[in-house]
C-alpha cells in the first residue's frame, strides 16, 4: 500500500514535469502527448493522495487503540492496588476485632453482651487456622468471654475442648489446660 | 504520512492549474473561457480571505485552516501555472 503511494506519487511527478520540459507545444503531437499525461499525472496525484489519507487514518487508529490500552492497563494497576489496601484493612480489623469485642462484652451491660456474642464467637472460630499459638490466647480470651457471661468450667470445658465433665484422661487433660490458662492470664 | 496526503493533493493542484494552462493554450476562446475562470477563482479567493470567519463558520473548519487552504491553494495554482509558462 505504502509502495504504491510512492509509486504513483513519483509518477505523477514525472508525468507532469517531464513532458512539459521534453516536448515542444508547437509540434502537435508533443502538445497532445502532453495533455495527456498532465491529465494522467491528476489521476495518480489524487489516488497517492487518497492511499496517504487512508494510512494515515489507519495509523491514528492504532495510536487510539495502543492509548485506550495503556489507559486500561494503568486503570487494572491502580484497581488491584486499592483492593490489596482494602483486603489487607480487612484482615487487620479482622485481626483485631474479637480483643475489641472481648473488651466491650467486659465492658458493656449483659443485652449489649448478648448482641455482641455471635459475632465474637465467629471472629474467635475463624483465626484456628493461624497457628498454636494464637489459638492458646484465643482460648484465653474465649475463657474469659464466657466466664464474664456467667458460664460455668464444665460448661466452658464443653463449649471449647468438646469435652463432657467426668473422670475421662480428655477431661482431665481439658481441665488442667483450663487452669493453666485461667491462672496463667 | 499525514503530510504525505496532503503533499500529493498539492502536488495534484499544481498539476491541475498546469493542464488549465495548457487547455488555455489550446484556443483563444479557450484561452479566455480560463482567464474569466481565473478570474472568478481569484475573486472568490479574496472573498474567502476577506470573510474568513463567515467562511470557516460555513464550512464548519478553524479560520486558521482555512487561511492555509487558501493559501496553499495559490501557491498550487501560482506554481502549476508558472511550470507551464517557464517550460
Amino acid at each position: 500500500m505504502q509502495l504504491k503511494m510512492w509509486v504513483l506519487s513519483g509518477a505523477a511527478l514525472v508525468l507532469w514535469l517531464a513532458p512539459l520540459t521534453a516536448l515542444d507545444k508547437k509540434v502537435g503531437w508533443h502538445k497532445s502527448a502532453q495533455g495527456l499525461s498532465l491529465v494522467a499525472a491528476v489521476a495518480c496525484a489524487v489516488t497517492a493522495g487518497n492511499i496517504a489519507r487512508f494510512l494515515s487514518e489507519q495509523e491514528e487508529i492504532e495510536a487510539i487503540k495502543t492509548r485506550a490500552i495503556t489507559a486500561d492497563v494503568v486503570d487494572e494497576i491502580a484497581v488491584s492496588a486499592y483492593v490489596s489496601q482494602a483486603q489487607r484493612q480487612q484482615e487487620a480489623e479482622q485481626i483485631l476485632n474479637p480483643v475489641e469485642a472481648l473488651e466491650r462484652a467486659l465492658a458493656l451491660p449483659d443485652a449489649e453482651v448478648e448482641r455482641l456474642e455471635p459475632i465474637a464467637q465467629k471472629q474467635l472460630a475463624e483465626p484456628e487456622q493461624n497457628g498454636s499459638e494464637n489459638g492458646e490466647s484465643e482460648r484465653t480470651e474465649r475463657i474469659h468471654q464466657l466466664q464474664a457471661l456467667g458460664w460455668g468450667k464444665a460448661k466452658i470445658i464443653l463449649e471449647i475442648w468438646g469435652v463432657t465433665k467426668g473422670g475421662s484422661p480428655k477431661y482431665k487433660a481439658a481441665e488442667a489446660e483450663y487452669k493453666r490458662l485461667t491462672e496463667g492470664g | 504520512m499525514r503530510a504525505m496526503y496532503l503533499a500529493n493533493y498539492f502536488v495534484a493542484g499544481c498539476i491541475a492549474s498546469s493542464f488549465l494552462g495548457w487547455v488555455a493554450s489550446l484556443h483563444p476562446m479557450a484561452f479566455r473561457a480560463i482567464a474569466f475562470l481565473a478570474a472568478a477563482s481569484f475573486i472568490l479567493w479574496g472573498l474567502c480571505w476577506l470573510l474568513d470567519f463567515s467562511v470557516s463558520g460555513w464550512l464548519k473548519i478553524s479560520v486558521h485552516n482555512l487561511q492555509a487552504l487558501l493559501l496553499a491553494g495559490l501557491a498550487s495554482i501560482a506554481i502549476g501555472a508558472g511550470v507551464f509558462l517557464c517550460s
